[in-house]
């Protein structure tokens, strides 16, 4: 679900490797006597150049070659004269063969025995103790590997070994990875706190009480609840953790815990602008009935870090359904903030919304200035964008209602003008006719107002 | 500008680079690729420059001086530039010779371009050139773009790539017409009026739906309608000129005719077809931290009227409704916040509109990113692309509803592709992306690789919706995947690769071919210049090479060639052999039969070549002693044969002569030393042949110069004259006098005693 969980840990890794790493870059700045990138390297002129290092890198094409063909048999074979290779590496590429073996040989593994968990779990072993630099790493990925296999508690066990590895510097050098999994180990405690929590429910509805199931759940929960602390107080991006740390504390009833949580992580600049954070505290103080005005505030925020977000239908409705002007004036913003998007293009919903914003606006004769406020700046690329022929037509083709939606806007935005839109529908027409003036006014406000 | 058909050669790092500065040097580990670096040496170059254009160095001032200079009077035949091969076509050619020498002497002090000027601009043009070898981002983005079909499930989608000898027409090509190899084929229309190499496309954008397609060249940007009917020819809407070379134009997947163009000065346009361009920013520098690379790049977001626009060092949002520089958000940043790598470098940003609204794909030269402009900074997803080189083609493959999308990246150097694979939850949300892109590192199939020497433009693909296939295309070479496996996450790759032209698919010459053959030739001719008036011109002719007959194919091969076929096709494919090669050991070529008279000067130059020179010494003295001894059993006969006509005291000498000089040639000891310590000896003696008795000889008898008539004063003149001229030429000038007076005028001996003798005598004196 809404996580970033996988970048945030390529992140760290890399981070991490950044240091180790002496790079040659294809982009370094071609200064006076640039160094000479290996691909201009003319193999057959002067002495053999780098005997070992041009074997190796033959080897590893014919690795990717056999894999491109799905020869895995054969892949597997280069990729043991590729480890033999590796005992003379001294390189400092920053994809060292040791990183290329594991990877490769994770893929080749997966495919040739389909999966089979015991021959993956020696090879990973292997990899461990290959390249102590990013053991942590290997681990975790691991991990991940066993869960999506179902074997959790092979996982959890995983998890706990590398939680508990020393290896002298390299402890300390991996300490993002360490708090990784340490992250992850909460994870799977809540998740068989999770799961214990059913079967209690269960068993109370049938009114049977299990102490040892009760108990073994505390202790799920305060691991749990210490490693999700512990991850979440680094500003980063843990929409998964905090989830479940709050569902936690939910659990328990300790609310100002996790609304004071769910604020930092919505608004400690030291974390990203996280339009995740907000959703997830509009979600909270939903639940606990909170006034609208702190729901608004908090989906006020949301709009203006991402217009586009999907609960914007929900906070338009909210403005629509409030009897301030300022607050309907700001419905319309946020609806036509909305559709200059194009994800929403094609969104019956809010052209729904629009259409009838617009229409009350129109029939009531009120606030017409609201329209032309929205309507100025787009003037100029939303007919191209929106109400293009072309479009209508495929609209028309496509979706019915939003053909109608659409058409009904164009009417009053554009007036006749726009024929592509309003033509199939009469009923459409009548009240364009009606309101024809409502057309010419805005667009007379336009020229008087562009004319002084 | 070029003549047509001229092919201008990439550069090569051998051109820049010293000769043999690509050989590592010792103590360093393998792989080390900074210990070898270019080094331009000017002299050379410069000198190179008199040379081959003398009349650019000298050429005026040449013409104006030369007149007033006395050069001799002898004719000009020494060929001033004799280090390099005479050519058809050559400049110097038209020279006039005169002026030619005068270059050649003045070349040391006269010089129309003045050095320093000359060195700066070789040293600047090295740097550029060095520096687009190193990496090249003019072709970044692609030059070739696919128009899909407008109505789903027919088949009128059309490719569009740049075409012509100067890469500066548009080709449109229909769907199912094959694409010939060299890019020829089809005839494009040229984009901008006149042909001038600036003008060459880099990059062919296109706007899927409306079908505008955008071209971009260094100093023009154009944009292009495609009309929907095949056989149409696009229509031009509008170009326009930049001063500084533009580096990047997207045609906006939002609003028809909208173009973002970015000029390697730093300046942003939105480029509207109705209302023109619009400026969003002009910054020379670099958005985030300070970097050399002029390269810009602008792309579209998921609002119309906000702009991407990119460095080498991150991405920027800008919004267009403001002024400039007004609002903007930093979408990528290259830096701890990324994960970025020392040195890592944005190489290609493309919005993936079509697949999430929100999303947008990084490539540097390490990694692969996907970013949600949403939450900006934080990647979404990064992957590590393993490719060697820089991916600067991308392109998105829309998985629709249910299914993965589709990234290809390729890389112009290395030729690679790599697909990649992801996949969202539910479109438009924030942070579903569960994706994991999986990948295969793939190279392209090797058979293709050979065959594409030219750097591939761009990437393009055709969706098909129907068929579960899809085709990539890759300048000249099409990929076609299959797309069967893609549920069970496997990674799919391609399949097959199908070359346009197998070497073995059309073994018949079709007429096509033979008339690209023969516009070849014209080309050729062409290329070779205006040939002198009084010669011939060089007439090239299909006909001359091959008979019709020789071009023909049997109607049906016969079994046993097409068994030689399937061999040698096993064998190509095996990499091995089709028959060992077991030379027989006759048919080893031996070395040149020595002369049966080897030259004495080539074989004393060989021996001493050889190091042998004193092994060769030894067996030419013990030689020599051999000739000696039968020239003089030789002289010994002749003499006999004159001497009942000498006098008895010149008979007495001569015999005593020929009688010392046996014992002395017999005995090693008292034989004069060989000038061995002196100086080697400068010729050598011809091996004294047995002359046979020659009618000369005959002729010599008194009885018969008596019965001629002859008076017997001049009888002995005539015999002495007869001599001479029957044993005079086949003496080799450069004999050593002492030899030749007594090997080869044998018959004079008594009448050059007085001169020749005493010499000899003198061993005899203490005798």
């Amino acid at each position: 679900m809404d996580s970033f969980l996988e970048e945030e840990e390529d992140d760290e890794e890399a981070a991490a490797a950044t240091k180790n790493a002496a790079v040659g870059s294809a982009l370094l700045p071609a200064l006076h006597l640039p160094s000479l990138p290996p691909h201009l390297y003319q193999p057959g002129k002067g002495r053999a150049v780098g005997f070992p290092a041009k074997s190796k890198e033959v080897c590893l094409s014919y690795i990717q070659d056999a894999m491109l063909r799905k020869q895995w048999k054969r892949a597997a074979e280069f990729l043991t004269f590729y480890i033999e290779s590796l005992e003379k590496d001294f390189s400092t590429e920053y994809m060292g063969p040791s990183e290329v073996i594991w990877r490769i040989g994770a893929e080749i593994l997966c495919h040739r025995f389909h999966n089979n968990m015991k021959e993956f779990s020696s090879f990973i072993e292997q990899m461990k103790t290959l390249g102590v630099k990013r053991y942590l790493k290997v681990c975790l990925e691991h991990a991940f590997h066993l869960l999506c296999n179902g074997q959790i508690d092979e996982a959890y066990q995983n998890l706990s070994l590398a939680e508990s590895w020393r290896f002298g510097e390299q402890t300390a050098i991996q300490d993002k990875e360490m708090k990784l999994i340490q992250a992850y180990r909460g994870l799977l405690d809540y998740y068989s706190w999770s799961k214990q929590k059913n079967i209690l429910l269960e068993h109370g509805q049938d009114g049977l009480e299990d102490l040892s199931v009760e108990q073994e759940m505390h202790g799920c929960f305060r691991k749990a609840a210490m490693n999700l602390k512990e991850i979440i107080k680094i500003p980063g991006v843990w929409d998964l953790f905090v989830k479940c740390y709050v569902d936690l504390l939910e659990f328990y009833g300790d609310y100002s815990e996790a609304r004071e949580v769910l604020n930092e992580y919505a608004y400690n600049s030291k974390f990203p602008a996280n339009p995740n954070a907000h959703v997830y505290l509009y979600q909270f103080l939903k639940r606990h009935g909170e006034s609208k005005k702190s729901l608004l505030s908090a989906l006020k925020i949301l709009h203006d870090i991402v217009p586009s977000h999907e609960l914007m239908i929900d906070f338009h409705i909210m403005l629509q359904k409030s009897k301030k002007r300022k607050k309907r004036r700001l419905g319309l913003e946020v609806i036509f903030a909305v559709l200059d998007y194009a994800g929403w293009k094609e969104n019956v919903k809010a052209w729904s919304c629009l259409a009838r914003q617009v229409k009350q606006i129109v029939i009531s004769e009120k606030h017409l200035d609201w329209i032309k406020q929205e309507w100025d700046p787009r003037r100029d690329w939303w007919p191209a964008f929106h109400f293009s022929r072309y479009s209508a037509k495929r609209n028309w083709q496509e979706n019915e209602s939003l053909s109608y939606e659409k058409a009904l806007v164009a009417g009053i935005l554009l007036g006749k003008g726009c024929k592509a839109q309003v033509k199939r529908f009469r009923i459409l027409k009548k009240f364009l006719n009606k309101h024809n003036p409502v057309y010419l006014r805005l667009s007379g406000l336009s020229d008087s107002s562009v004319q002084p | 500008s070029l003549p047509a058909g001229s092919w201008v050669p990439s550069v090569t790092p051998q051109d820049i680079l010293y000769r043999g500065i690509l050989r590592r040097k010792p103590g360093r580990p393998a792989g080390d690729s900074c210990t070898s670096q270019p080094l331009p040496v000017l002299p050379t170059q410069l000198s190179h420059f008199f040379v081959d254009h003398p009349e650019d160095a000298f050429g005026s001032l040449g013409k104006l001086l030369h007149q007033n200079f006395y050069l001799g009077d002898s004719k000009l035949r020494v060929s001033v530039h004799s280090g390099l091969p005479p050519c058809s076509g050559c400049p110097r050619k038209n020279l006039v010779p005169r002026l030619r020498w005068f270059s050649h002497l003045a070349r040391d002090w006269l010089f129309e371009v003045p050095l320093g000027l000359l060195a700066d601009c070789v040293h600047e043009d090295l740097l550029l050139q060095w520096a687009s070898l190193l990496f090249d981002d003019s072709p970044t983005g692609g030059a070739l773009a696919w128009l899909p079909p407008k109505d789903v499930g027919a088949r009128t989608g059309r490719l569009v790539y740049p075409g012509g000898q100067a890469m500066n027409h548009l080709c449109i090509l229909p769907h199912g017409v094959a694409l010939r190899r060299g890019g020829g084929g089809r005839e494009g229309v040229p984009w901008v009026a006149g042909t001038s190499w600036d003008t060459a496309v880099s990059r062919v954008a296109l706007c899927p739906l409306p079908d505008f397609v955008g071209v971009r060249s260094d100093y023009h940007c154009g944009v292009w309608r495609v009309p929907g009917r095949t056989g149409a020819a696009p229509t031009p809407l509008q170009v326009i000129r930049t001063s500084v070379p533009a580096s990047c134009l997207t045609v906006s997947p939002h609003l028809p005719g909208e173009l973002a163009v970015c000029t390697q000065s730093g300046a942003v346009y939105l480029w509207s077809v109705e209302t023109g361009l619009q400026r969003l920013r002009h910054d020379p520098q670099t958005m985030f931290f300070r970097d050399h690379s002029p390269w810009r790049w602008s792309d579209f977001t998921a609002h119309p009227r906000v702009l991407s626009c990119a460095d080498r060092t991150g991405l920027q949002c800008l919004d267009t409704r403001v002024s400039p520089g007004g609002c903007h958000f930093d979408l990528f940043k290259v830096g701890e916040e990324a994960g970025c790598q020392q040195g890592e470098r944005v190489v290609l940003p493309m919005y993936l509109g079509r697949a999430y609204p929100s999303q947008h794909l990084v490539t540097t030269q390490f990694s692969v990113y996907v970013l949600d402009e949403r939450l900006p900074l934080v990647p979404v997803l990064k992957w590590a692309h393993m490719m060697k080189a820089p991916p600067l083609f991308a392109h998105l493959t829309p998985g629709g509803p249910g299914r993965s999308h589709k990234v290809l990246l390729g890389a112009s150097r290395t030729q690679e592709l790599l697909l990649l694979q992801y996949r969202g939850e539910k479109r438009g949300a924030l942070g579903v992306l569960w994706g994991r892109v999986s990948s295969v590192p793939t190279s392209q199939p090797p058979c293709c690789r050979d065959r594409l020497p030219p750097p591939p433009l761009g990437l393009g693909s055709e969706e098909e919706e129907e068929e579960e296939e899809q085709t990539f295309y890759l300048s000249n070479l099409e990929v076609i995947i299959d797309e069967e496996e893609e549920d069970g996450g496997t990674p799919v790759v391609p399949e097959e690769a199908e070359c346009p032209q197998e070497p073995s698919a059309n073994p018949q010459p079709s007429p096509a071919a033979a008339l690209r053959y023969r516009r070849w030739l014209k080309a050729f001719s062409k290329v070779c210049g205006q040939p002198p008036r009084h010669t011939r011109p060089p007439t090239f002719g299909q006909k001359r090479l091959f008979t019709r007959k020789e071009l023909e194919e049997p109607s049906a091969p016969s079994a046993l060639q097409g068994q030689a076929r399937r061999w040698l096709r096993q064998a190509m494919r095996d990499g091995g052999c089709l028959q060992r090669w077991d030379p027989p050991p006759s048919a080893l070529p031996e070395p040149p039969e020595p002369a049966e008279d080897p030259d004495p000067l080539s074989a004393r130059l060989t021996a001493s070549w050889c190091g042998d020179w004193d092994g060769w010494w030894e067996g030419r003295m013990s030689s020599s002693l051999a000739q000696r001894q039968r020239a003089l059993r030789e002289r010994r006969r002749r003499q006999k044969r004159a001497r009942g006509r000498r006098s008895l005291s010149a008979s007495f000498t001569s015999s005593l002569t020929y009688q010392s000089e046996l014992s002395e040639l017999s005995d090693p000891d008292t034989a004069p030393p060989p000038r061995r310590e002196a100086s080697p000896p400068l010729g050598t003696s011809p091996p004294a042949a047995a002359t046979p008795p020659s009618p000369e000889e005959a002729l010599l008898s008194s009885q018969s110069l008596r019965s001629r008539g002859i008076p017997k004063e001049r009888r002995k003149t005539l015999r002495d004259y007869l001599a001479v001229w029957a044993d005079g030429p086949p003496e080799p000038p450069e004999l050593p006098g002492s030899q030749a007076s007594q090997l080869c005028i044998p018959s004079s001996q008594s009448q050059l005693s007085s001169a020749s003798q005493p010499r000899r005598k003198r061993p005899r004196m203490g005798f």
